[in-house]
């Protein structure tokens, strides 16, 4: 069944090392278009990795990644605390980078762009922040104003590493349906997740990493297994014991 | 009285020296600053530092071969900076040790040769014009190198700007849209080399520094904004460098101290009463009492 769903990500016989020491290896598999893919795993397994690899910053030791989508679509948040929040940088400001790719980094924004820029914030609830700078916001405002970017560079393919960490219920809200209506458009998203709820809240598929090796499987059987394994579903996926399912 | 202030601030510009020296500062107080407050911005303060300590042998060779010849001096210092940043950088990629080690220990390489080179072949009179600038240097020659220089930093700037800025703040991202990260950095500690190599003129090669980080330091106790940030600083570097050529011919001092200097006490009269993060604005805070509406 799963062959009949199109999708321009494909692992092929990847092998993914860190400082020589190899994290994962065979790992053959597909993400869905139009679907979000969560990736599962404890601390070390691997899931930071996989995605330097399947943006092309890790070079793979065997194997490769196949990605038909162009590179100026494919956007990867990394954990927040990669950036630096004391440079002096207005929300708009970096929503209005994510319109880079389509007009090149050189040349100035026009109106077009700002009448985007504005709309997405609008659609993101923090069109009253445009002009504050990024270090005076929340974790869940900058969140929203980061997601902001990838939707102006209107991204195909989006990784995200654990996007609702520090981040308020009212944004995985809204994040989330933002996320739902850019897979409805045919986006393939990619995101780390750590939280149950949250996860069967989101997903379509799941991908555990574990022993370095990858497994996909479905929303429904990662619940099963952890409901069996801790009777409740607000438990933390980093436990070995996910990999029984 | 107005013709006292005539004697202090107009007259010394009857002399050429003088007025092309303050020309030559008012560019390098305009290519300058940004530079600075880029380098700081990104925690690479010292870096200025250590790269202008790397175009002395690149000076001091030129200055050999030469004579007091600025345009070769200026060509000797460019090779020798980029010639430090290239090999600083290769060593930290190849060793997986910290850039600024490499760039530390290759600075201190720099120093001492460039000084054995200038005391091989001139006097110590030399020595203090290349260290610490002489506003005696600039001829007219000089004068356009300089404007040449910061003309090609400043354009420079503007083109590279946004992709400086984002690589500060998410070099990933950049990454990720197929720019190298390294290139738009490369090409800005060239920049910062150029910047050195126009300002050792007037300012000496270990003072041409201060002109980039003194005013972006204390631009951040004024503005919270990038723009803000770079046109205060520009704006500081006027002052001081105008100002410290006036220092430096009423008091028969070198003109790069008395630049630095300068700049050096808006610095410290802004770490005191700034409108951001200084003594005052913490104290004010203080003694708010609770509720108290926002000062505007």
């Amino acid at each position: 069944m799963e062959a009949q769903h199109a999708s321009r990500l494909r692992l092929h016989d990847l092998q993914l090392a860190q400082a020589n020491r190899t994290v994962l290896e065979h790992v053959d598999g597909r993400f869905r278009d139009g679907a979000v893919t969560a990736l599962v795993g404890a601390n070390g397994a691997g899931k930071s990795t996989l995605i330097q690899g399947i943006m092309g910053m890790l070079r793979p030791v065997r194997g490769r990644v196949e990605c038909a989508v162009p590179r100026e679509r494919r956007a990867w948040l990394p954990q927040q605390l990669a950036l630096d929040l004391t440079f002096p940088m207005s929300v708009e400001e970096l929503v209005m980078t994510g319109s880079w790719p389509s007009h090149g980094a050189l040349t100035g924004y026009c109106a077009r762009h700002y009448r985007r820029g504005r709309e997405v914030m609008a659609r993101l609830g923090i069109s009253h922040l445009a002009h504050r700078p990024l270090g005076e916001l929340s974790g869940g405002q900058r969140q929203r104003a980061l997601i902001g970017r990838t939707l102006m560079q209107e991204a195909e393919l989006l990784l995200l590493d654990e996007p609702f960490a520090n981040v308020d219920v009212e944004t995985v809200d809204v994040l989330m349906t933002v996320l739902r209506d850019m897979t409805a458009n045919g986006a393939t998203i990619i995101v780390v997740l750590h939280d149950m709820e949250q996860l069967s809240r989101l997903a379509d598929e799941v991908v555990v990493l574990s022993g370095g090796h990858a497994e996909w499987t479905s929303v429904e059987s990662i619940a099963r297994g952890q409901a069996a394994m801790a009777g409740t579903a607000r438990l933390s996926l980093g436990i070995p014991g996910v990999r029984a399912c | 009285m107005l013709a006292l202030l005539h004697e202090w601030l107009i007259a010394p510009f009857d002399y050429g020296f003088m007025r092309r020296a303050a020309v030559g500062g008012l560019a390098l107080s305009l290519a300058a600053p940004p530079m600075g407050v880029f380098l700081m911005l990104r925690g690479m303060s010292l870096i200025g530092d250590a790269m202008a300590h790397a175009i002395l042998p690149g000076v001091a060779l030129g200055f050999l071969l030469a004579g007091f010849s600025l345009p070769i001096m200026s060509l000797g210092g460019v090779l020798s900076g980029l010639l430090v940043a290239v090999l600083a950088g290769s060593v930290s990629q190849m060793t997986g040790h910290r850039e600024d080690s490499a760039m530390a220990s290759f600075f201190l390489i720099s120093l001492a040769a460039g000084v054995m080179l200038v005391s091989l072949g001139g006097s110590s009179v030399d020595l203090t014009h290349v260290l610490f600038g002489s506003i005696l240097a600039v001829n007219t020659t000089a004068l356009l190198l300089i404007a040449a220089i910061s003309s090609v930093i400043v354009v420079t700037l503007a083109v590279i700007f946004r992709a400086l800025v984002v690589e500060c703040l998410d070099p990933l991202f950049l990454r990720g849209q197929g720019m190298h990260g390294g290139l738009v950095h490369g090409v800005f500690l060239g920049l910062v080399v150029l910047n050195l190599t126009a300002g050792f003129q007037t300012l000496g090669t270990l003072m041409a520094v201060g002109l980039m980080m003194l005013p972006a330091t204390t631009a951040r106790f004024w503005s919270k904004r990038l723009e803000g940030l770079i046109s205060i600083a520009i704006v500081l570097a006027m002052i001081a460098s105008t100002g410290g050529l006036l220092l430096s011919y009423h008091l028969s001092i070198p003109s790069g101290p008395a630049i630095i200097l300068l700049a050096g006490i808006g610095y410290i009269a802004s770490a005191l009463f700034g409108r951001y993060h200084s003594l005052l604005t913490r104290l004010r805070r203080n003694a708010e009492p609770l509720g108290a509406p926002e000062p505007h």
